[in-house]
């Protein structure tokens, strides 16, 4: 007896299929192939892990020692830190770890796949998503060294708060998941993504209240409505706000812009799906 | 009991008026320079290629079907069209069953991963059921015999060892429609011995097949039908021994075609 898959059929059917399906489609594509996606993040961490001597330990040693170079720089170099900066900026710069290297690794997620791509047909989309997962396994290594960082230098810093960083981190996937769709198909295309990407993630990084408080700067804030603006809807001014307070300042974060920015999140995700659904039968022919 | 439509004989490819264009404005390497360049000078050359054109044809059950042609004859092309990786411009193809290919070998493989990481993945990438795919690792592991290289990353393989595995991860399957392209001259003699048994055996299973390949001898003995495409087109279908006759017949033509051109560059002194 013969069968007519229905992926076979998704993949002939030759009306082209509207935005919500294709929405429904490619989210159906993740979850179908989410043990694809398990293996793919298994795969980045056994091969991150391979190559150097400490291995695994550079998961805890990376973000301590890129506290290191931020604490020195501005301490010493700016001479305007916070109190317990080193606490402080450890609070942005786990986050921010994620987030940049999910990007980095999503821009090329698909273009470095070329050859398969051509071999065999699955949903692409699994490709970026399994870099933004591969993110959060770093992320929750990083935990290890805040907590040791808290239990060791700043007990008094330490609160229940602390259970609130999975809520925080879940707003953080979802915006992090539609950028990370949306520019692995872009750069299928223009391969300038992945150069330009590196330079406007640090600015972006610089122009995020992680180094400083928001409140350090609210005098331009109040000068410049448009700086203003752009700030408040930074969605990383959100994140970093809420992650500093519960790892820093031990109170509950601003969970109405949380909301906001997970719903805003959301509809984005679903924007970058579908544009990824739509160029996807491109790329085996482009790349 | 077979799921045919009425009047429909049971087949396993219905391929109709199938054509793919490619967009030579989104080849390779394209940076949003040449994009701007693009728009400034829209009408630059041709903008589209036809890589294949109005094929329509029909694998019966039980039938092995040959692609033949020179290359860039766009038979990889229908290749991929038919396992589902590039979506046609145009017409339409069904396909019953399950389709597997047996495309260029090793094509997912992580240089930093283990021999039995790069199997299981590319089970997963070729959408294969994970238990089974275990199931069947000691087997594969047997027919690619590379010992226990298979806890070793494969930077560590020699390219022999990687064909072979390449092979037995391609050939773990049992698919209802058997897609090949040139995967049969690989490793040494006595592997290429036991990679033509085994894919006997999946031709020999499967109800559908279609090889893409230049062995003329393979084209005889394993296919029932053969097509030549040329410059994207179906020049001519049929029995095996007449389509491969008529292609050595222009392949020499085409040949004597270029050794008169090359003579005549030679003549005038350009070489």
């Amino acid at each position: 007896m013969t069968t007519v898959t229905p992926e076979i059929r998704a993949v002939y059917g030759a009306a082209r299929p509207g935005p919500m399906s294709l929405v429904a489609e490619g989210l159906r594509d993740i979850w179908s192939r989410r043990r694809l996606a398990r293996y793919l993040v298994q795969a980045d961490l056994k091969k991150k892990g391979t190559d150097t001597l400490l291995g695994n330990i550079w998961w805890v040693l990376d973000p301590l020692l890129q506290m290191l170079v931020y604490v020195v720089l501005v301490t010493l170099i700016a001479g305007r830190a916070e109190p317990d900066f080193p606490l402080f900026v450890f609070a942005a710069i786990l986050p921010w770890k994620w987030f940049s290297a999910a990007l980095n690794d999503a821009i090329m997620s698909v273009v470095s796949r070329e050859r398969i791509i051509k071999q065999v047909h699955f949903p692409k989309i699994i490709l970026p998503v399994a870099s933004t997962l591969s993110g959060i396994v770093n992320f929750a290594f990083g935990l290890l060294p805040l907590a040791a960082l808290i239990v060791l230098f700043y007990r008094d810093r330490l609160t229940i708060m602390l259970l609130l960083i999975p809520v925080i981190a879940i707003a953080q996937l979802a915006f992090t998941l539609g950028l990370a769709i949306l520019f692995a198909a872009i750069n299928v295309f223009y391969r300038d993504v992945g150069n330009l990407a590196r330079h406007l993630l640090r600015l972006w990084f610089y122009l995020s209240p992680g180094l400083y408080s928001i409140d350090r700067i609210q005098h331009i804030l109040d000068a410049q409505p448009v700086v203003a603006l752009a700030f408040a809807l930074n969605p990383f001014t959100i994140l970093f706000e809420a992650y500093r307070a519960v790892i820093y300042e031990g109170t509950l974060p601003a969970f109405d812009s949380l909301a906001i920015l997970t719903v805003a999140s959301l509809a984005l995700l679903g924007a970058c799906t579908y544009l990824f659904k739509r160029l996807e039968p491109a790329f085996a022919k482009v790349l | 009991m077979s799921a045919t439509r009425p009047g429909d004989g049971a087949f396993a490819i219905d391929a109709r008026g199938l054509g793919v264009r490619y967009n030579l404005r989104l080849t390779r390497r394209t940076t949003v320079r040449h994009s701007f360049a693009h728009l400034l000078r829209p009408m630059d050359g041709a903008t589209h290629f036809w890589a294949l054109r109005n094929a329509t044809f029909r694998v019966e059950h039980g039938e092995s079907l040959a692609v033949i042609g020179p290359n860039g004859a766009g038979k990889s092309t229908l290749l991929q069209v038919l396992a589902g990786i590039i979506t046609p411009s145009e017409g339409s193809v069904e396909m019953r069953g399950k389709v597997s290919s047996l495309l260029t070998l090793g094509a997912g493989f992580d240089p930093d991963l283990t021999g039995i990481d790069n199997i299981l993945l590319a089970g997963e990438f070729m959408g294969l059921d994970h238990r089974e795919m275990r199931r069947r690792l000691p087997e594969m592991i047997a027919f690619a015999d590379i010992g226990k290289f298979i806890d070793a990353p494969l930077k560590t393989y020699s390219s022999g060892m990687r064909a072979r595995l390449g092979f037995s991860i391609a050939t773990s399957v049992d698919p209802d429609v058997l897609l090949v392209d040139e995967v049969l001259a690989t490793g040494d003699q006595l592997f290429r011995e036991k990679s033509r048994k085994r894919i006997e055996e999946l031709i020999a299973a499967a109800k559908g097949i279609v090889l893409v390949t230049h062995d003329m001898n393979w084209v005889t003995t394993f296919c029932n039908r053969a097509i030549l495409l040329e410059k994207g087109e179906v020049v001519a279908e049929g029995d095996p021994a007449d389509v491969v006759a008529l292609h050595q017949a222009h392949s020499e033509q085409a040949r004597q075609e270029k050794e008169a051109e090359a003579a005549r560059l030679q003549l005038s002194g350009v070489l």
